[in-house]
């Protein structure tokens, strides 16, 4: 066996270790070496030259990138969750005739939808889901995803936060927690608009607050203009659409004076 | 899907309806010929076009005999290209066309093969070949042209070559290996780009968009637009394709409102005998409309020769206007073959979310006071705790605008308010600007795309001035060569 492939089993080996020991440190340090190594194997992405050893190699390099994916899940770092889940990507999407599929792929791919979910980024989310065969959206992982994205589409918010029972893999917790803290901002948005008041019972349960302290702290960092009186939280709508008593003189000036030249071109 | 590729085809096909020719369909071809020589030689873009547009004409009448025929015709025999083409076409010869082969095949001088023709041959047999069904020669046939045009820089060659690229594309996707050629196609792009090739630059980009699209690579392909080179569009078809495609990037990037409006652009525009990549517009559109919350009219699951195809649309369209989240599932299950066949599946998925809206805006038009239970029961949720998720449903509708009303939470209710007298607001003013602006602008775009002859009733003597002139420009053309040379 080519021993610069045997180094670096051995140091996946570690690595995989260290992973495991949660050792984060030591994690960062042998991966940037791992992926130094890497740029020295042709077979690999983008070249895919067919090397005698490609097919160990190609997975060896996907070991390691989806290692490197669950790693910065762990150590919280969405950017390089990013980075290592595009440099997995092409693993998954171009070497389907070399290697066989990974055990993985579906749990990295829903992963990376709630990655998405989270930041917002729902064009994104849709892109990355239209990839996807009829087949893998039955996956319990991508299915999780696609089925958090229907239910915080719809305003069915308990709905999302309850899946955070049903997780269907230990790495989404992370990405589910982050997810609660936008799901509460949204409630918090839906609430002002849609009550008049709540009792501050009512609003700690909707808000999914234990104490009232929480409860008065998030309102005085996030939303100061609502007021508690007598053991109820007041929302001061934005006093909005209002007939116009105000005649935007302006812009029908503007706009009379713009089909008086069309229609002379016209004519 | 492959039905937006039949456009052209459908086309030709009805125009060839034409007698039986009086002359041979030989003849035909030689006068074909020689437009292409004459414009060849006169740099006349536009007599080439009609030559490719004749031979659309012919295209069911085309023989092995025949074909063999015309490039004994055309091309010198034992040249390279002859013997390469003439490789491809089937030996087995079965003389139905007694036509004046031999003849013409002894008086076909050699002065003829000029590059135009040489690549209009290519195009002729590779036409050929893709209606014979034989789709391995096809495939090697288009590659070798594409080969040789690699190497020929001319601008009368351009329109010639938007078209073999397309039947290259083409037959890639007959045999199922789109993914191949796409480096060719991006290097061929890229050559394009560089000879200010407009006509191929718009093929080759939509090509390449098709291409991306096969294999739903929405990214890379929205990349590849929004960074390719935009002008005014040469060709109207390929344009339609470029907006039918645009249309469908936007949709799954949800970017609904330009979405619709490219693809009802695109349904309009494409020619009407061009009706499977009608069918597919309008199917996107339906669904695109009713994403943004808009139910089409009627009239658009009607249209002559597209009931049938749009039926599973039409119900659909009916079970998100009634707001009824079972008939909408029953419908979805239903159809869900067709829906995954037209890769329209997870857009319908989306639908869902507008289903209950539309229910939710029925309910809160048609009662002042409902209690949340009833909610959840008339929108039929199922899940473990419809109260609360009809709650924060009807909760999200107030605030995305949907709805007007207000929930009390101690009663469980939800208070639809009185709906304001819109004609109070500025609402209708700007309904009426939209609908003039767009008025007005189709106006100028009508006017814009205006073409005129090119001043035919002034210049009628000038047959003989003009080739003068021409004469003059090229004398003067070589002179100014010269004086380069000379330095």
């Amino acid at each position: 066996m080519d021993p610069q492939l045997v180094e670096l089993t051995q140091l996946l080996e570690r690595f995989k270790a260290a992973c495991v020991r949660n050792d984060f440190s030591t994690c960062a340090n042998l991966l940037s070496q791992l992926k130094v190594r890497l740029t020295g194997f042709p077979s690999l992405p983008p070249s895919f030259q067919e090397t005698p050893n490609a097919v160990q190699e190609l997975t060896i390099a996907r070991d390691i990138f989806e290692h490197a994916v669950v790693l910065s899940v762990k150590t919280e770092d969405q950017d390089a969750f990013e980075r290592d889940f595009f440099q997995l990507k092409p693993y998954y999407t171009d070497t389907s005739g070399i290697i066989p599929p990974s055990a993985q792929e579906y749990p990295i791919l829903g992963l990376n939808l709630l990655r998405l979910l989270v930041q917002n980024r729902i064009a994104e989310f849709h892109t990355e889901l239209e990839l996807l065969p009829q087949s893998a959206l039955e996956n319990p992982c991508i299915k999780h995803a696609v089925e958090l994205e229907q239910s915080f589409m719809e305003g069915a918010y308990n709905r999302v936060l309850s899946a955070r029972q049903t997780v269907p893999h230990d790495t989404y917790v992370y990405f589910m927690d982050l997810l609660a803290k936008t799901v509460r901002d949204e409630i918090a948005g839906c609430s002002e608009k849609a009550y008049d008041y709540l009792s501050v019972n009512d609003a700690k349960k909707i808000l999914m607050f234990s104490s009232d302290q929480e409860l008065s702290e998030y309102i005085t960092e996030e939303h100061p203009e609502w007021e508690i009186n007598n053991g109820c939280v007041f929302f001061q709508k934005a006093k909005e659409s209002q007939p116009s008593k105000e005649i935007p003189a302006l812009q029908l000036i503007n706009q009379t004076l713009s089909y008086a030249r069309e229609l002379e071109r016209i004519v | 899907m492959t039905a937006d590729v039949e456009m052209k085809e459908v086309q030709a096909l009805s125009n060839s309806v034409s007698s039986a020719g009086v002359p041979s369909t030989l003849q035909h071809m030689k006068e074909i010929a020689s437009l292409i020589e004459a414009g060849a030689q006169a740099k006349e873009v536009r007599r080439i076009v009609r030559a490719v547009r004749l031979t659309m004409m012919l295209r069911r009448k085309l023989r092995a005999p025949l074909v063999a025929a015309f490039l004994g015709y055309v091309l010198t025999p034992g040249s390279e290209v002859f013997a390469k083409l003439s490789s491809y076409l089937p030996k087995d010869d079965d003389h139905d066309m007694d036509v004046d082969t031999a003849a013409s095949a002894v008086q076909g001088p050699a002065k003829h093969s000029i590059p135009e023709l040489e690549i209009y041959c290519y195009l002729l047999v590779l036409i050929f070949l893709i209606d014979q069904k034989r789709y391995d020669e096809a495939k090697a046939c288009s590659s070798a042209s594409i080969a040789r045009l690699r190497n020929m820089n001319r601008r009368t060659v351009d329109v010639l070559a938007a078209r073999l690229y397309f039947y290259y594309s083409f037959t890639y996707e007959l045999t199922n290996s789109l993914a191949e050629i796409r480096g060719t196609l991006l290097a061929l792009h890229r050559m394009a780009t560089l000879r200010r090739d407009e006509l191929g630059q718009e093929t080759l980009l939509n090509l390449l968009l098709r291409n991306y699209l096969h294999y739903n690579l929405y990214d890379q392909a929205e990349k590849l637009r929004s960074k390719a080179p935009r002008f005014e569009a040469h060709s109207n078809q390929q344009f339609c394709r470029y907006l039918f495609y645009l249309g469908k990037i936007r949709t799954i990037q949800l970017e609904y409102t330009d979405a619709k409006e490219s693809l009802l652009q695109a349904a309009r525009k494409a020619p009407v005998a061009a009706r499977g990549f009608r069918i597919q517009c309008n199917k996107w559109a339906v669904i695109v409309r009713l994403l943004l919350g808009e139910i089409p009219e009627r009239t658009v699951f009607m249209q002559k020769g597209m009931k049938k195809a749009l039926t599973p649309y039409f119900e659909l369209t009916n079970a998100v206007q009634i707001g009824d989240l079972e008939l909408f599932r029953t419908v979805a299950d239903k159809y869900s073959g067709t829906f995954s066949s037209d890769r329209t599946r997870n857009l319908i998925v989306r639908l869902r979310h507008n289903v209950i809206r539309t229910g939710l805006r029925n309910i809160s038009i048609s009662y002042s006071r409902i209690s949340l239970a009833d909610v959840a029961r008339k929108l039929r949720l199922d899940s473990e705790n419809p109260v609360a998720d009809a709650e924060s449903i009807v909760a999200k509708a107030i605030r995305d605008g949907a709805i007007d009303a207000t929930i009390e939470h101690a009663n469980g209710w939800m208070v639809s308010k009185e709906t304001g007298d819109v004609y109070s607001t500025n609402e209708p003013q700007i309904a009426f600007n939209s609908r003039i602006a767009f008025c007005l602008n189709m106006h100028n775009e009508a006017v814009r795309a205006l073409r005129f002859p090119p001043n035919s009733n002034k210049e009628k003597e000038s047959e003989e001035k003009r080739r003068e002139r021409q004469q003059q420009e090229q004398e003067l053309a070589k002179h100014i060569a010269e004086e380069d040379d000379d330095f």
